[in-house]
C-alpha cells in the first residue's frame, strides 16, 4: 500500500527537516523505523510549470522501478520575476505489518535569474555516496541547455534525456552528437558520467528485429543488398526513426552522399555502400502515436527481390511480414513501457553504449547532409 | 534500589555534586547551547539532586543591565534558549524545577568585588542545595580574559586544592587555546597557574558528538572492522567539516548584516577555527591505536600519538599539501550571499570603526584543504585528506573510509562503469549515523552492478534524537572523566603540525586567496589537490 504525505511548502534551509518531520509522522507506535528507499539522487530539470506537472505525476511509477531521491526542477525563465520556492512530499510503501519504507521528493520552482540558482539549490540537497543522475526533461536538446545544464550536470553520472518532440530535428541532431562526445567522461580517475536519450532505449526492439530481419543466417544476402531503407514515424518521433536510420546506417558501413529535406513532411539521403547505391528516407505520418511505425527494406534474399515490412502488429507485438516471398509472420514481443517505466529502467542502466554513440556520429554527418 | 545501582556503577560514570559555574553565563554559547544543555540532562534526570547552575558575567542586554533581579533575568533567557535550541521541548515541570537551580551574578571578570559577590552567592547556593563546595567553573568567555578570570578565582579561595576529596573544583576551558603555539602554551601556564592538568577539561564539543564517540565503538568493539584498518585495505581517509553559514548573518529582505562574528573571524580563520582543533581531534580518533583500556589517560595517550606521527610539512610541502580558499558572493539555499570581503567592510562600518589595514583586502582563509600523512607502520602511504570551509553548499560533517580498490579480475577486469570503491561513512551532523557503499548485482539476468547504500541512523534506529555534544561533555567534567577533553600536550602537538603551515602563509603575504563561490565545495585548486592523487573529493 502507497499513502502520500501532501505537498508541504518549506524554505530550502529546511527541506531535510522537513524531509525528517514526514519521515517520523509515518512511524506509527511500535513499529520499527521507516526505510528511506534510495538508490540514487536523480534530478529532473522542467523549463515550465506544464512539463512539471506531467513529469510530477510520472514520478509515483518512476521511483517505483528506481527509487531515488528526486529532487524535481521547473525552472521558468519566461516569468521575469525573481522568485525560487521549495515543497516536500515523502511517498510511504508499506513493507509488512510493522515496516514501512519511503521515497523522497524535493519540488523546486524558480523564476527569472532565480533558475541560474538552482544548481546551488540541488548542492544541498544531494545524497553522498549514491549515484547522481540528471534527467533534462525540457523538450529543447541537452546540447542547446547551456550553463545550467553543466552546472546541475556536475556531479552527475548520467544525463537522460528524450528527444521526441525536438522542435528542429537537423539542428538538434547535429548538436546532440557533438554534446555527447564532449559531455562524456570515463577517463581513469575521472568521475564516470554518460548520456542516455530515452528514444533509444525505445528502440530496442525494433533494432532487434531489423537485426534478425537482415540476419545473413535468415535472409541470405539481405544485408548488402539494401536499395531502400523506408521509415515511417508519427509527430514528433523524427528523431526515433533518424536513430533508427543511422543505426542501420551504421552497422552495414554506408556512407553519406547527399541528403534533401522536405520541412515536415520527408527528409532523404543518397548512401554509397560496396554493392550498390541505396537511400534512407523517413517520412512523418499527419496524425497517430508520437512513435516510429513502419520500416520497410528493400532487398533481395537468395537474389530474390523482396521487401520487409517491419510494423507494429499490436501494442505489444513487431512483426516482419515479406512481400515477394511466401512466408509466415515473424514477431517479437513488444513489452509496454510507459515513458516513466522507460527513465525507471534507464536509471540503473549506467554502461555506456558505444553502438549508440556510433549511430549518432552517423547521425551528425546525416545532418550535415541535409543543413549544407 | 537506586542507591544500589548508583554504587554499582563505575566511580567515572557518576556525575558527583556540585555547582556549575558559567562564566560568561549571559553569553551566545550559554543562551544557545549550554543552558539548553543543562535543562535537557535535568529532564533526562541524569543530574544529581544536589546541583545548581551559577551564572556569571556581565549582561549582554539592555534588560540585564537594567534588572534588579537578575536571577529572573537569567532565567528568562534560558527559556528563551531553550524554547529555540533545546533537543526537547520546554516542559513547564520540568522548566519550574530547573529554573530554581538556576542563578545570576552579574559582574566583570577583572572587578575583585565581582568575585566576591560570587563567593557568598556559590556559598548561599551550596547550603541551599545541599552542594560540598564542589564548583565546575565553565570559562566561556574570549581567551583573552581567561587569565584575568583564573586569577581572580584563585586569589578569591575558590580553588580547591587538586587532591581535595569532596570539595573539588574543576574547570571547564573552552576552544580557542590560544591562537597559536606561544599563546596556547601561555593560555595553558595561565591555567595550570590555578588548576592541575586533571582539573583542566580543554573542550572540544565535536568529541562529545555521538558518531566521533562511536568511531571507537565501531573499530573496537565489532570484529570485522579493526583487521582492514590500515594502510593493506584502506585507500585513504576524507574528513569534511562542511559549513552552509558564513561568518555574518543578513537579512535578505533589507540586505542589512545582522550579526557578525568578523569581529572573532577576520585573522583567525579556518585552519585555526576548525582544523587544528575539531578536526585534528577526529582524525586522532580514526587513526588512533587500540588503547589497552578505556581510562581516559590510556585513551589520550593513544590519540596524542596520532599527532606526533602526522608528517611535519615544510614550506614546499604545504605548497604542494594545503590549499586554502575564501568566499565570494553566491548562492545560498538558492537566495544570493555575499563574498567575506563585503562582509568585512560591513562589520567595519556599521561599528563606524576605520577598516583594519590587514582587513581592507582581507586573506583570512574561510576554507582550507590538506592532504596528510601519518608515518607509523598502521597508516605508511594511506592520505588523510581534510577540508572545511564556510558558506558550502551544506551542513554537514563526517569520516569516510574509502577502501582499496578490489583486484581487477571478475567484476573489476573491464567493468563496463568502473567499479565504485567499498566506502564507509561517519556521519557526525546533521542526522548523525553511518553507513556503507557496496557493490551489489541489479536483479535480472544479466550481471550488472550498481553501488548500495547500507544505512545507520541514530535518530530513526534508536527512537530518538541523541544527547548533544555539551550534555555528554558537562556530565563527563561532572563525573570527572577527561577521556573526551584534550590535554595539554595534545593542544601543543596540534599547533606544532600547523605552525609551519600559518608561518608559511605569513610569510608567502599573497594578495588575494583561491575563491570560490558561496554554494559550492570550494575553490579549484582544492580539487587539483585531490586530483592529481586519481581521487575525487566526496559528494555530501
Amino acid at each position: 500500500m502507497t499513502h502520500f504525505h501532501e505537498l508541504v511548502q518549506a524554505p530550502l534551509k529546511l527541506v531535510q527537516r522537513e524531509l525528517r518531520n514526514q519521515l517520523a509522522q509515518l512511524q506509527g507506535e511500535g513499529e520499527g523505523p521507516v526505510q528511506r528507499l534510495r538508490m540514487s539522487n536523480l534530478i529532473i530539470y522542467c523549463n515550465n510549470d506544464e512539463v512539471g506537472a506531467r513529469i510530477h505525476q510520472q514520478i509515483p511509477e518512476v521511483v517505483a522501478v528506481h527509487p531515488a531521491r528526486v529532487l524535481l526542477l521547473v525552472g521558468d525563465t519566461t516569468i521575469p520575476e525573481d522568485h525560487i520556492t521549495a515543497s516536500v512530499q515523502v511517498e510511504a510503501h508499506s513493507l509488512g505489518r510493522h515496516h514501512q519504507a519511503c521515497t523522497e521528493l524535493v519540488l523546486i520552482k524558480a523564476t527569472g535569474p532565480a533558475v541560474d540558482r538552482l544548481p546551488f539549490a540541488v548542492r544541498s540537497l544531494l545524497i553522498g555516496d549514491l549515484p547522481t543522475n540528471l534527467w533534462w526533461a525540457a523538450p529543447i536538446p541537452p546540447a542547446m541547455g547551456g550553463v545550467l545544464l553543466y552546472e546541475l550536470a556536475e556531479t552527475a553520472q548520467q544525463i537522460i534525456y528524450d528527444s521526441i518532440g525536438w522542435m528542429e530535428p537537423a539542428r538538434g541532431m547535429a548538436a546532440t552528437a557533438s554534446w555527447l562526445a564532449n559531455i562524456e567522461r570515463g577517463a581513469p580517475g575521472e568521475r564516470w558520467r554518460v548520456a542516455s536519450d530515452l528514444n533509444w532505449r525505445r528502440l530496442k526492439y525494433w533494432r532487434r528485429i531489423v537485426s534478425e530481419a537482415l540476419s545473413p543466417a535468415s535472409a541470405p544476402g539481405a544485408a548488402e543488398s539494401v536499395s531502400e531503407l523506408y521509415l515511417e514515424h508519427g509527430p514528433h518521433a523524427v528523431i526515433q526513426a533518424w536513430e533508427l536510420a543511422s543505426w542501420v546506417v551504421r552497422r552495414l558501413g554506408w556512407e553519406v552522399q547527399g541528403g534533401k529535406l522536405q520541412e515536415g513532411v520527408e527528409m532523404g539521403w543518397r548512401f554509397a555502400t560496396e554493392h550498390n547505391p541505396t537511400r534512407v528516407r523517413i517520412h512523418r505520418r499527419e496524425s497517430g502515436p508520437p512513435e516510429l511505425c513502419k520500416v520497410r527494406i528493400s532487398c533481395h534474399i537468395n537474389e530474390q527481390p523482396v521487401v520487409m515490412n517491419l510494423q507494429a502488429e499490436s501494442e505489444t507485438r513487431l512483426s516482419i511480414i515479406l512481400e515477394g516471398m511466401e512466408s509466415q509472420a515473424r514477431t517479437v514481443t513488444l513489452p509496454p513501457l510507459s515513458a516513466a517505466d522507460l527513465v525507471g529502467r534507464q536509471l540503473s542502466d549506467r554502461a555506456r553504449d558505444p553502438v549508440f554513440l556510433e549511430s549518432m556520429a552517423v547521425a551528425q554527418v546525416m545532418a550535415q547532409g541535409l543543413l549544407g | 534500589m537506586a542507591l544500589d545501582l548508583a554504587l554499582a556503577a563505575p566511580k567515572t560514570y557518576l556525575p558527583q555534586p556540585c555547582s556549575l559555574v558559567i562564566f560568561g553565563g549571559d553569553g551566545d554559547l550559554a543562551w544557545r547551547k549550554l543552558l539548553p544543555a543543562v535543562y535537557n540532562l535535568n529532564v533526562d534526570g541524569v543530574l544529581p539532586s544536589h546541583f545548581a547552575v551559577v551564572c556569571f558575567g556581565l549582561p549582554s542586554t539592555e534588560a540585564g543591565r537594567n534588572t534588579a533581579n537578575p536571577d529572573e533575568y537569567i532565567r528568562e533567557r534560558a527559556r528563551d534558549g531553550i524554547m529555540r535550541f533545546s533537543r526537547q521541548p520546554l516542559d513547564e515541570d520540568h522548566w519550574q524545577d530547573f529554573a530554581r537551580m538556576l542563578f545570576f551574578v552579574p559582574g566583570s571578570f577583572g572587578d575583585s568585588r565581582a568575585y566576591m559577590q560570587l563567593k557568598t552567592k556559590l556559598d548561599s547556593v551550596d547550603q541551599q542545595f545541599g552542594i560540598p563546595s564542589s564548583r565546575v567553573f565553565y570559562l566561556s568567555i574570549p581567551p583573552q580574559l581567561v587569565q584575568m578570570s583564573v586569577a581572580n578565582l584563585g586569589k578569591n579561595g575558590m580553588v580547591n586544592k587538586a587532591d581535595e576529596p569532596v570539595a573539588f573544583t574543576r574547570v571547564i576551558v573552552e576552544k580557542p587555546i590560544g591562537t597559536d603555539l606561544d599563546s596556547a602554551r601561555a593560555v595553558i601556564r595561565n591555567v595550570a597557574a590555578a588548576f592541575d592538568e586533571h582539573q583542566t577539561y580543554r573542550i572540544d564539543h565535536y568529541l562529545g558528538k555521538e558518531t566521533v564517540q562511536n568511531l571507537l565503538v565501531l573499530r573496537f568493539a565489532n570484529s570485522i572492522f579493526e583487521p582492514l584498518w590500515n594502510s593493506k585495505y584502506i585507500d585513504h581517509v576524507q574528513i569534511t567539516v562542511a559549513e552552509d553559514e558564513g561568518v555574518s548573518q543578513w537579512d535578505l529582505e533589507t540586505n542589512q548584516m545582522i550579526a557578525s562574528r568578523i569581529g572573532y573571524y577576520e585573522g583567525v580563520g579556518a585552519m585555526r577555527d576548525m582544523l587544528q582543533n575539531h578536526m585534528l581531534q577526529v582524525l586522532c580518533i580514526a587513526a588512533m591505536e587500540p588503547p589497552h583500556s578505556l581510562l581516559p589517560n590510556v585513551v589520550r595517550d593513544a590519540k596524542v600519538n596520532v599527532l606526533h606521527c602526522l608528517r611535519p610539512m615544510t614550506a614546499r610541502d604545504v605548497k604542494e599539501n594545503v590549499v586554502r580558499g575564501q568566499y565570494i558572493e553566491g548562492s545560498e539555499y538558492g537566495v544570493r550571499v555575499p563574498g567575506y570581503r563585503h562582509e568585512v567592510r560591513e562589520f567595519y562600518r556599521m561599528r563606524n570603526e576605520p577598516l583594519p589595514p590587514h582587513s581592507v583586502n582581507s586573506t583570512t582563509e574561510t576554507f582550507v584543504a590538506m592532504r596528510v600523512f601519518i608515518d607509523n607502520w598502521r597508516w605508511s602511504g594511506v592520505p588523510f585528506y581534510l577540508r572545511t570551509g564556510k558558506r558550502l553548499p551544506k551542513r554537514a560533517s563526517e569520516v569516510a573510509i574509502q577502501f582499496k580498490d578490489v583486484p581487477q579480475v571478475l567484476f573489476n577486469a573491464k567493468p563496463e562503469i568502473p567499479l565504485e570503491p567499498t566506502v564507509l561513512t561517519l556521519r557526525v551532523q546533521p542526522e548523525e549515523g553511518l553507513s556503507m557503499r557496496i557493490v551489489s548485482k541489479l536483479p535480472g539476468p544479466k550481471v550488472r552492478l550498481y553501488p548500495v547504500q547500507m544505512e545507520f541512523n541514530y535518530a530513526s534506529g534508536f527512537g530518538r534524537t541523541s544527547p548533544e555534544a555539551y550534555e555528554r561533555l558537562i556530565l563527563d567534567v561532572m563525573a570527572e572523566d577527561a577521556t573526551n577533553f584534550m590535554r595539554a600536550d595534545a593542544v601543543e602537538a596540534a599547533w606544532k603540525f600547523v605552525m609551519p603551515m600559518l608561518d608559511h602563509w605569513k610569510q608567502e603575504r599573497v594578495l588575494n586567496l583561491p575563491e570560490y563561490q558561496c554554494g559550492t565545495w570550494g575553490p579549484i585548486e582544492a580539487n587539483n589537490l585531490i586530483e592529481k592523487d586519481g581521487r575525487q573529493w566526496r559528494t555530501l
